[in-house]
């Protein structure tokens, strides 16, 4: 508080530097130098293009080493009316940045008064991710994302994923991250390749039971995916990114398609 | 001069005649509840004086567009900073108005070799489930009139804010008289439009005098129309996100207008 009583103003409306400000941002932690990075990020999230958008799902698994900490955990996050952040990596770090990023898209919005652009969004959470570099080498927070939002100026779905640095990536038409995440590329490559129609063809029913069957591949072979829980009833997050917005695909609608097709 | 009590009474009395008289010309700010929630409309010519604070929050001002700014930013600040660190929930316009907004405009006031506020605002918040919304009005020096829950008032769906005090009380006495709770948005915004354009009318001295007829507000406010911009927004209650906000198109509110 300065300025007449009133906190000073913030020149460049950055809603992380406020926060670092009020001290609600916490900074790394300094353990050592060297401590050791670790690199796997155990879950599976994916996105691909599709005909009428972008889709992205993650499965429900949260793990500690080799325990299940948690069967329905949500790693596909809306940021705001038109992007979607999916996380893989530390929950606290990635959920916290979530949080944040939502924060900061509002928060420009109404100091400025006018949406922030695609390009100044999608650049915000690689600021975020080179923020987080020192939790990254402290081996305690790392997060690898991918983002994906409504370029309404170019009216076209886009679609980014980025390195525990914040280097972004975009990506033509499919992308994934985290432990189970070469099988679900290779399925995808697969699909997009040599399938009946290319990914970007495809009409949402069968867009979706291709994610679903993505997750069900990556669990198959790595124990930090959860893939569909059949006896649970428990469904990946599945949403959706078009021109009208975002939707999130009802669990039951899943369990439909599901049943019909797959099992 | 002001090491002297009265020195100091009196440097504060030319402040604020100061002020008044710098806040006079200001157009008009009428918000008020409707079916689905707050509508807050004015005219103005120049620039933008209806703003969104937080979800449920919503502000306009009359003043010196510089320090409207400074408290508009500082608002926002201070709820997204509470909205981040806890929950929506716990971001709540009383707590804005008393702990941190009313002390910073009542110390800038009083602190006689720095400059105040030019600044009169109006806040909106419309409430959560069976909670009343809650219109609140902030005053250059600090001071806070709400809309219900003090003593010999009853409960009131409208806030207002004017240039002087006597167009205030008229434009409460016409909102009084006009219930807009039930209201459609569309009445509510003439309903709304009827009250700016009788604060706006040169008011007599005396509040208690009789208020023009519908036809006289509705003349004055088409002249005022041809060459002024109507600004118009509302919280909704029907709102599938948080964000309640949503600022209306000038031919929306203007086609709303015409509908009568």
């Amino acid at each position: 508080m300065t300025e007449r009583g009133l906190p000073p103003p913030q020149g460049a409306q950055d809603f992380a530097a406020v926060l670092r400000r009020e001290g609600v941002l916490p900074n790394a932690p300094v353990v050592g130098a060297n401590a050791a990075v670790e690199q796997t990020q155990a879950t599976t999230i994916l996105a691909f293009k599709y005909s009428d958008g972008v889709l992205v799902a993650g499965d429900r698994r949260a793990t500690a080493a080799n325990t299940i900490v948690y069967d329905r955990a949500d790693k596909v996050l809306e940021i705001d009316r038109h992007s979607l952040m999916a996380i893989a990596g530390v929950p606290a770090t990635a959920w916290e940045m979530a949080r944040v990023l939502e924060h900061s898209f509002q928060f420009y919005r109404r100091t400025q008064l006018q949406e922030m652009s695609h390009e100044g969004k999608v650049r915000a959470l690689s600021k975020l991710l080179r923020d987080n570099l020192g939790m990254v080498l402290q081996g305690v927070g790392v997060v690898v994302p991918i983002f994906a939002s409504y370029d309404a100026a170019a009216e076209v779905a886009r679609l980014y994923f980025y390195d525990a640095m914040g280097a972004q990536f975009e990506a033509a038409d499919f992308a994934a991250t985290g432990s189970g995440s070469p099988a679900v590329r290779a399925v995808l490559h697969f699909a997009n390749s040599w399938g009946a129609k290319p990914l970007r063809k495809l009409k949402a029913n069968d867009a979706i039971m291709l994610a679903l069957r993505a997750l069900e591949t990556a669990a198959s072979s790595d124990s930090a995916t959860g893939g569909v829980d059949r006896r649970a009833d428990v469904f990946p997050i599945v949403k959706t990114i078009t021109s009208a917005g975002i939707e999130t695909l009802s669990e039951a609608r899943l369990a439909r398609l599901f049943k019909g097709k797959l099992v | 001069m002001i090491d002297e009590p009265y020195r100091w009474v009196e440097a504060i009395a030319n402040r604020r005649e100061y002020i008044e008289h710098q806040l006079a010309p200001g157009s008009p700010i009428v918000a008020l509840s409707y079916a689905d929630g707050i509508v807050l409309l004015t005219l103005s010519r120049e620039r933008q004086k209806i703003f969104e604070i937080y979800d449920r929050i919503a502000m306009g001002g009359i003043g010196h567009p510089g320090d409207i700014e400074r408290l508009r930013l500082a608002a926002i600040e201070l709820c997204s900073t509470e909205g981040f660190a806890r929950s929506a929930h716990d971001v709540s316009l009383r707590r804005l108005a008393n702990f941190s907004l009313s002390p910073a405009l009542k110390a800038a006031f009083e602190q006689v070799y720095g400059a105040p506020y030019l600044a009169r605002l109006i806040f909106a918040e419309l409430g959560r489930g069976d909670v009343p919304n809650l219109f609140l009005r902030l005053d250059y020096d600090g001071s806070i009139h709400t809309n219900g829950g003090s003593f010999g008032r009853s409960f009131e769906e409208f806030g207002v804010i004017a240039g002087t005090k006597s167009a205030a009380e008229r434009m409460e006495r016409l909102l009084r008289e006009h219930d807009a709770t039930k209201a459609s948005l569309s009445r509510a915004v003439r309903i709304a439009a009827e009250a700016w354009s009788l604060g706006h009318m040169a008011s007599p001295d005396d509040a208690a005098e009789e208020l023009p007829k519908r036809a006289v507000l509705k003349k004055h406010l088409d002249e005022q129309l041809a060459h002024a911009a109507v600004e118009c927004a509302v919280l909704e209650r029907s709102s599938t996100l948080p964000i309640t906000w949503r600022a209306l198109p000038e031919a929306e509110t203007r086609a709303m207008l015409d509908a009568e």
